[in-house]
């Protein structure tokens, strides 16, 4: 696609006190990167979510987003299953096309 | 490390609620993993989630909890009763719930078993080796510290003659660092995949008190965390042929076999025929006895809320204008002082969070370190500092602090050293000795001297916070506008006297559990400056005017502090009243001196070891007493939150039971305050009530003990006697005396006076909410305005109650 370079994209939402763990994982399966957003809203399994609290920044839900080469992507999302099992929060995998593969590498 | 050990360590440690120093106390739910579970369906080894049926049937028969309360609470939790014909029960037909009622008085209750997890076998080095690294101010620093905390034990340990030699050999064949060590431990002890989580979680759940601490310290200091704590106690098990342990399964404990047909028979008597016993028998099939406890519980608050509910209806009128306005900490400490500054019509008070809506890290001027002077909640974006307003002064403070520093330094270097402390002690001996002789017959006497020699040699100098260097005008008004709008102030007076709070103690290490929560375990006073500063920012009025909150030329914001020992209250920054002014902050200051020794006098009552009849000078002297454990009571009796205007409550003896906060709705269009008042103060109030509640119930796994055998580790915690888990939660001297609660265990009963569609909406948005309010760990009563009917929140929606009546019957 225009030259671009096909990597996996793994989108987590999850409280924000896992978020720490969250990141941890990321970095221990290689991904030079992450973006968190925190204060993201929204309507899920557990019903609703406000977004960003003025006096409260550990209830609320963050969303962690990294792009990662597909060799390195599978045992993250096996890590992150795993770590969401019975817990709040949810993960989405998708293909991704990124313009400067050497940073993701 | 391996990315699935690395998942296993996580999901062990996720039920793990992060312990603060015992030097910042933040007050915490230590079962607040578990909030998202129905509170009677916990179940945690060795944890009583309520009092025992014997206690609840003591207090019934000492009129604190009566049948009334008995049948309310059966009919709240068992809705199915009300569609019960009366039963037969051979003697007379009684209502269902009156069945159910008779058989919580009657039933016989097992002894509850001990199901306290076993000791630890590895407590001995883990302590001794965990606490060398931790200590912040050890003797010797642990050797490569630099390397995390199995990786610089593995180096010493391969060395300690504590150690069998072949264990030591044995550890020095294991790999250096901790990932690789956790997974070659987990492969040598043979644990399978599936059992990783439940043995890692059993490691942790061996000495909870550490656990809990070095979660903090991972998740706030970074130079440690549960891999390298794991890969040392795993370590150990390899090289000293320990096995592992599995965590239980809550699903694996035995089912109670209830007796329901010998209950029947004993309601029916002696005389009972087979077809009555059947018809009792029935209706006890819907209340099995391991519920009881939570039944009586449900009674026990229930009763308490009620007479809150029904004193609120005396609550009188206020005054439609006011020369000074006390905003003080929700603390119920607070409401003592509330109550009586408005015993004078001209004074009104007013209910905030004691930080002010102004979350800050703030280093003081000439002090060493910062501390965060906010919430738990909040991670610190604004460093604020001091100005010092007369720099001559300044110098020559500096100067002096300098000074004590280095003779502090001096002194403790001299004491720690390996031959100088005998030379010390012959040295100055006979002054420490007179010391500590006037420090115990004449505390008071002590204070005064050692503070005016400080004060002598480091003259304290008056400084102004800096809050235009930390926050931008933007940020300045969002929190002024959010602070207004949250406690409802819209009408000033000309002085607003913003009250933070902290405690004096002395030779107590548990402190900053009487500080201020709000304020990180800190006074408040430097919120409340900071919050003053703000409030008088011209900038900041302009910007405030134009979204409809004019605060008038006139009004002035000053900053104070109140002591919940000695009950004054001080007003900081003098140099900063502008002379209009200083009329009436001396009128205000002569008012809370009065109130302060009402105060103290009333407080006496309930303090172990003082009497009202005592001189104020010596119920005062507690504060610097060096073997007073009972300083004050701090939060002990913390039942209930209230949030609405102070109509709801002024002129009402709430006992200092009741977190108070300010909202009115008419003030908060958007609803934005009260759900920031509901997902902050009222979370943070949830924390203390808990932290209460279950240390008054297990003195001994989520309280502290008994503080008179307590030994410090420097500013992180307490261990009873020389080695043992880290203490968790509060001391008993904060929950009880001799063998007697002073501490009631209630769960928060939370009153709000806004529409109802508003509070639901705000609790529907909030996961957190949902779960405190819909799994009972609290209960949430509101009411739309002062005429409206109160009603109850439920899962299924609001559910009116009758109007509140105490009903005085007695068993």
């Amino acid at each position: 696609m225009h030259g671009m370079t096909a990597m996996t994209k793994v989108e987590i939402i999850v409280p924000a006190r896992d978020a720490p763990g969250m990141r941890d994982l990321i970095a221990a399966a290689g991904a030079t990167g992450y973006t968190s957003v925190p204060g993201v809203s929204g309507i899920g399994h557990h019903g609703q979510h406000c977004g960003a609290l003025l006096f409260n920044d550990v209830d609320t839900l963050t969303m962690l987003i990294t792009v990662l080469p597909h060799e390195r992507a599978g045992e993250l999302i096996a890590a992150v299953r795993a770590l969401l099992d019975g817990r709040s929060g949810v993960m989405f995998v998708t293909d991704t096309y990124v313009s400067r593969p050497d940073y993701f590498q | 490390m391996n990315l699935l050990v690395q998942t296993h360590v996580a999901q062990a440690a996720r039920d793990v609620i992060a312990a603060w120093p015992v030097e910042s106390f933040i007050a915490v739910n230590p079962l607040a993993a578990h909030e998202s579970t129905r509170f009677e369906d916990i179940s945690e080894p060795g944890v009583a989630l309520t009092l025992t049926v014997p206690q609840y049937r003591q207090a019934f028969a000492a009129g604190r909890i009566t049948r009334a309360d008995l049948r309310s609470a059966v009919r709240e939790r068992l809705s199915e009763v009300a569609g019960f014909a009366p039963v037969d029960t051979g003697i007379e037909y009684r209502s269902a719930a009156d069945v159910l009622v008779d058989d919580m008085l009657a039933c016989h209750h097992p002894e509850p078993v001990d199901d306290a997890e076993p000791g630890d076998a590895l407590e001995r080095d883990v302590v001794k080796w965990v606490a060398a690294y931790v200590d912040p101010d050890p003797r010797w620093q642990m050797p490569g510290r630099q390397h995390g905390l199995y990786a610089a034990w593995r180096r010493l340990a391969i060395h300690d003659p504590h150690l069998p030699r072949t264990a030591r050999h044995r550890l020095s064949l294991l790999p250096a660092h901790a990932g690789p060590a956790l997974e070659a431990c987990l492969h040598a002890l043979e644990i399978r995949d599936a059992d990783t989580v439940g043995v890692l979680r059993a490691e942790l759940r061996a000495l909870p008190g550490w656990t809990s601490y070095l979660k903090w310290r991972s998740e706030h200091t970074g130079d440690v965390d549960l891999s390298d704590y794991l890969a040392l106690r795993l370590a150990l098990r390899v090289i000293l042929d320990l096995p592992t342990v599995l965590a239980p399964s809550p699903e694996t404990s035995p089912a109670t076999i209830d007796d329901l047909w010998e209950r029947a028979e004993l309601l029916a008597g002696p005389a009972g025929r087979r077809d009555d016993v059947a018809a009792i028998a029935h209706v006890l099939a819907l209340h099995p006895r391991i519920d009881h406890v939570f039944t009586w519980q449900a009674a026990y608050e229930g009763h308490y809320r009620a007479a809150l509910l029904d004193g609120l209806e005396r609550a009188t009128a206020v005054p439609a204008s006011a020369d000074v306005q006390v905003v003080m900490c929700i603390d119920p400490r607070s409401e003592g002082v509330r109550r009586h500054l408005e015993a004078d019509p001209t004074v009104e008070t007013f209910g905030f969070a004691g930080f002010f809506g102004v979350p800050i890290r703030f280093q003081s001027f000439g002090g060493r370190g910062a501390v965060d002077s906010l919430p738990a909640l909040l991670r610190p974006r604004h460093a604020v500092t001091e100005t010092p307003a007369a720099p001559q002064r300044a110098r020559k403070r500096i100067r002096g602090l300098r000074a004590l520093d280095a003779a502090a330094h001096a002194l403790h270097t001299t004491e720690n050293a390996t031959a100088t402390p005998f030379a010390l002690a012959e040295a100055t001996g006979w002054f420490y000795g007179l010391s500590s002789l006037s420090r115990t017959v004449t505390p008071t006497l002590h204070r005064t001297v050692a503070e005016r020699w400080r004060n002598l040699v480091a003259p304290p100098t008056p400084t102004e916070v800096t809050i235009a260097d930390a926050f931008t005008l933007e940020e300045r008004v969002t929190l002024a506008e959010a602070g207004l709008r949250m406690m409802g102030l819209a009408q000033f007076a000309r002085l607003v006297v913003l009250t933070g709070h902290g405690s004096t103690s002395t030779n107590n290490i548990f402190q900053s559990a009487l500080d201020c929560g709000a304020c990180g375990g800190n006074p408040g006073a430097v919120n409340a400056r900071a919050a003053a500063a703000i409030f008088n920012d011209r900038g900041v009025r302009e910007r405030l005017a134009a979204r409809g909150l004019a605060i008038p030329a006139d009004t002035v914001f000053v900053a104070a502090l109140h002591d919940t020992v000695a009950d004054t209250i001080e007003v900081l920054d003098p140099h900063l009243v502008p002379a209009s002014h200083t009329a009436a902050v001396s009128a205000f200051t002569a008012r809370a001196t009065q109130v302060a020794d009402q105060l103290v006098r009333e407080r006496a009552a309930d303090l172990p070891g003082a009497d009202p009849g005592q001189s104020l000078h010596r119920l005062r002297a507690r504060a610097h007493d060096w073997a007073e454990v009972y300083p004050e009571l701090g939060l002990a009796g913390n039942a209930a939150m209230i949030v609405g205007p102070r109509e709801m409550t002024r002129g009402i003896d709430l006992g200092r039971r009741v977190f108070l906060h300010s909202y009115r709705e008419e003030v908060d269009p958007t609803g934005d305050a009260l759900q920031s008042i509901l997902t902050a103060p009222l979370i943070v109030a949830q924390w203390i009530n808990h932290q209460y509640y279950f240390s008054a119930l297990n003195p001994d796994t989520l309280g502290a003990g008994t503080k008179t055998i307590h030994n410090a580790i420097g500013g992180i915690g307490v261990l009873s006697g020389h080695s043992g888990d880290l203490r968790r939660g509060l001391p008993w001297q904060s929950v009880g005396v001799g063998g007697t609660l002073l501490h009631e265990p209630l769960r928060l009963s939370v009153l709000v006076q806004a529409p109802l569609g508003r509070i639901g909406r705000i609790v529907s948005d909030n996961q957190v909410l949902r779960n405190l309010c819909d799994n009972d760990w609290i209960t949430l009563t509101a009411r739309a305005d002062a005429h409206a009917a109160w009603h109850r929140y439920t899962p299924y929606g609001w559910s009116r109650i009758s109007t509140p009546t105490l009903e005085t019957e007695t068993p």
